[in-house]
């Protein structure tokens, strides 16, 4: 029976080639892989483009800037292994690393890096960040070429001297830059591939890259795969093989396929589940404070919350042991400052938050009474919020403790992030229900925000402020600096333009196999520091 | 039927246009924009995206613009997804939402009518209680609700079904699918045994009952064909709903469809996206309603489309 014979024959080749082959590729360890829940689906992967945080995490994994942050959020040396800085605070002078490769196997110069900065602000790129060159780290010549104004990147004062050697300039002393010349802001470009495939160059199939990880897979919707790039220069010392980030849309999916170990790490926690997974899970359940400040903003075009009596009465009428504790939770924290709590940055706190509660409430009464209003002559607002869940919570709380105290008919108007936004700069608003994430954890980050030649929107003629923000941000030594700057936030803090309430939370399931976690405030978590042990 | 089908084809490109035009107006109309969610960004780095993105020119010319990239198939940039143009998303995604979508229609249908036949021959007898229960009960609780139920308890507490990660074998599917069509089972069963009810009390179906040839061929050969005529008027647009995807069971399940789109798109002001997902979605409706009209011409004597 020749046809039988012939099926056998063609089984057992299948059986023993199948055999072989697992034989040949089979690893000499079994691989790691590190699966991460990414939250929304991803923006954009271009790293001159992105401005969202969770897609930085990919980004940080598939590039490195010149500096990196270890676990704890602290600046160590990346691509570069040492800078200078002029005396003067305004040169950067990058050393790169010796033998830097793209993931191609090219070499990596520092004329990449300069490349990076100006494709991220040429009008062309249309990059949300290219502010970050031009006003936060004021690179010269940075505005003009983002404005259209000067079309010649050789005019920006990001240089390559030498193919080691970086030279940023700036206009002004930018002393927190290095705190932003991370892969977030600060990637470097490989020109070629952008030139051979255009916006397509950032696909899986023609992406060249410089961090520990290069992408091989992109699925919409589902999910980013990453492996080890052995051209990475500490490649030697990364320990997980593959990095998988999972789109997990819904939060509370995103805890079930924790449980169910489909994922290692989480990218929030629902605030009304931690109690329960951490009396379950214990240490596994990471919550810190982020760089997130809440807290709520009074128009002051807007007759009568340009009386800073009034405002002042409504901060304190806040009670906001009661709101964050006992309302809010989910890990927010009571922040009576504008700024998020800083290392060595001794912030200063409104007096309300010190006050027993009956002196705090006594006092409210009476400056609510001095701006001229009482039961006779009530106060009516709106407070604007978004419709998240949290923000919104909040917006109600504070509504209801206003009523309680101070009799004011307080309305909250929840609604869509860019609804809320726009309402924000038509300036209709009475109160918003506000926030703003640091771009780096420095204080400098919050107060320029303030600054009213920032023109964020908040109407607030304050030349004393001007002046001690300037004369901070002139200061290189971090000591002398950073007290000047909580002069100008005391500034800030009298004038009760805002009424600081919160420091937001980051949220994570980091399961306990996981080494090398670190929480720290702007929630940096590179795969490459991580490992993966015995649970 | 031929020609009534490319003439009811030709007549649904004024409605696609209408659709597209209000679409774009009702966008434009919502406070916000695709680009106002960074509040430090410098007016000139907002400027060149906005430029970028057509969004400086006047409204009448963007639309004339978008109008004339849609003749040629050419749905424009995603806006919130940066990496991706329109038409790249609804390739990606929509086979995705098709699959999970027709199996699901597919388990409703066939689940439906067997309920819906059941509970209508034997009538207030255990079964149509069952039979009716069920259809309530699917009715009832929203699928936001039926889906994490269904992943903590088939899922996490007996461990017999993978909670996501798609795509995957057989057993992935299963919790998505018997989501999506658990409210459609409920609806169908319902529709089927009001219809049939009726039926069965019709003069040709008596005088088939008269000519003898037993209660089970009467139900299938006669009843059947006039009692599912509602059951096609429905499944139609419930189809082009089911495999235009659903925002709640793409998320629960992690699946990577388009139905969030709609969603996301409105709440991002992603003009192109929410555009060219309603347009499709349009399309797909007015395909599926053409494919019932005809179906019924197929089923119903009464409906001749010569």
């Amino acid at each position: 029976m020749p046809f039988k014979n012939r099926l056998f024959a063609a089984a057992a080749a299948m059986l023993l080639g199948g055999s072989l082959a697992g034989a040949i590729s089979a690893p000499a360890r079994a691989e790691t892989v590190l699966n991460r829940g990414i939250g929304a689906t991803i923006s954009t992967l271009d790293p001159q483009v992105n401005f969202l945080a969770t897609d930085g995490f990919i980004l940080d994994d598939i590039y490195e800037g010149l500096i990196d942050y270890d676990a704890n959020g602290q600046i160590v040396p990346g691509a570069a292994e040492k800078w200078d800085v002029s005396d003067d605070g305004l040169t950067y002078t990058f050393h790169l690393r010796d033998g830097l490769k793209w993931s191609n196997g090219e070499p990596l110069l520092a004329q990449d890096f300069a490349n990076g900065i100006v494709r991220t602000i040429d009008p062309a790129t249309a990059s949300d960040k290219a502010y970050i060159f031009t006003t936060t780290v004021a690179v010269v010549g940075a505005a003009d070429f983002n404005a259209g104004t000067n079309k010649d990147p050789a005019s920006v004062g990001a240089t390559a001297p030498d193919a080691k050697t970086l030279m940023i300039k700036l206009d002004k002393p930018a002393p927190y830059a290095l705190l932003l010349m991370s892969s977030f802001y600060a990637p470097p470009l490989h020109k070629p591939s952008l030139d051979k495939f255009g916006k397509d160059f950032i696909k899986p199939e023609n992406i060249v890259s410089n961090g520990a990880y290069k992408m091989i897979e992109n699925v919409p919707q589902s999910h980013v795969t990453l492996v080890k790039d052995p051209n990475y220069w500490d490649a030697a010392s990364v320990k997980i093989d593959k990095v998988v980030y999972k789109v997990t849309e819904d939060d509370n999916t995103a805890v079930k396929l924790w449980r169910a170990g489909e994922l290692d790490l989480t990218i929030d926690i629902p605030s009304e589940q931690i109690d329960k997974l951490k009396a379950e899970f214990g240490d596994q359940v990471h919550v810190s404070s982020s760089t997130e400040s809440v807290y709520e903003s009074f128009n002051l075009k807007k007759p009568p919350f340009d009386n800073p009596k009034l405002r002042e009465a409504l901060s304190l009428a806040i009670d906001r042991d009661a709101l964050i504790n006992k309302v809010l939770k989910g890990g927010y924290s009571v922040n009576c400052s504008y700024t998020i709590p800083i290392v060595d940055y001794d912030a200063p706190k409104l007096p309300d938050c010190a006050m027993p509660k009956a002196d705090r409430v006594a006092k409210a009464k009476q400056l609510f009474a001095e701006a001229g209003f009482g039961p006779d002559k009530p106060l009516t607002l709106a407070i604007e919020s978004t419709n998240s869940d949290s923000p919104k919570k909040m917006a109600e709380t504070i509504a209801v403790m206003w009523k309680q105290t101070l009799g004011v008919d307080a309305k909250v108007h929840a609604q869509d992030r860019d609804s809320w936004l726009a309402v924000f700069s038509a300036g209709t608003w009475d109160v918003f229900n506000d926030d703003l994430v640091g771009d780096f954890a420095g204080p400098e980050s919050y107060l320029s925000y303030m600054d009213p030649r920032a023109a964020a929107g908040y109407n607030w003629p304050s030349p004393a402020y001007e002046a001690a923000i300037d004369k901070a941000l002139a200061m290189s030594d971090q000591a002398g600096r950073y007290k000047m700057l909580a002069e100008a936030e005391k500034i800030l803090l009298d004038s009760y333009l805002t009424a600081p309430v919160a420091a937001g939370p980051n949220r994570h399931l980091v399961r306990s196999s996981v080494k090398g976690w670190g929480d720290n405030p702007p929630d940096w978590h590179s795969s490459r520091l991580m490992s993966i042990g015995a649970q | 039927m031929f020609a009534y089908a490319v003439r009811r084809t030709i007549g649904s490109v004024p409605t696609l246009f209408a659709l597209t035009a209000i679409t774009f107006i009702m966008m434009r109309i919502a406070p916000g924009g695709p680009f106002s969610g960074n509040r430090r960004i410098t007016q000139d780095a907002l400027a060149n995206i906005e430029r970028a993105y057509h969004l400086d020119e006047p409204l009448w010319l963007q639309f004339a613009r978008y109008m004339w990239g849609v003749l040629h198939f050419d749905f424009g940039p995603s806006m919130t997804y940066r990496d991706y143009t329109v038409s790249e998303l609804i390739r990606a995604g929509f086979p995705t939402s098709l699959e999970v979508g027709m199996w699901a229609m597919l388990l409703a249908t066939l689940t439906g009518i067997a309920l819906g036949i059941a509970g209508a021959l034997r009538r207030n007898q255990p079964v149509d209680y069952i039979a009716g229960a069920l259809a309530m009960t699917g009715l009832a609780i929203p699928i936001f609700v039926i889906g994490p139920v269904l992943q903590l308890f088939f899922g996490l507490q007996l461990g017999w079904l993978p909670l996501t990660d798609w795509p995957g074998d057989l057993a992935h599917k299963i919790m998505p699918v018997v989501t999506l069509a658990l409210p459609n089972i409920a609806y169908v069963s319902r529709l089927m045994r009001g219809s049939m009810i009726e039926t069965v009390r019709t003069n040709y179906v008596r005088t088939a009952r008269a000519k003898g040839i037993g209660e089970w061929r009467t139900i299938v050969r006669h009843a059947f064909k006039g009692a599912i005529l509602p059951v096609v008027a429905y499944l139609g647009p419930a189809t082009a709903v089911t495999i235009t995807g659903s925002i709640v069971v793409e998320q629960i399940f992690q699946i990577p469809g388009i139905g969030r789109y709609f969603v996301t798109g409105a709440n991002n002001r992603d003009y192109p996206l929410m555009l060219g997902v309603t347009l499709f979605y349009g399309a797909i409706v007015i395909f599926a309603n053409l494919l019932t009209d005809l179906a019924r011409g197929l089923l119903d004597p009464k409906v001749s489309y010569e």
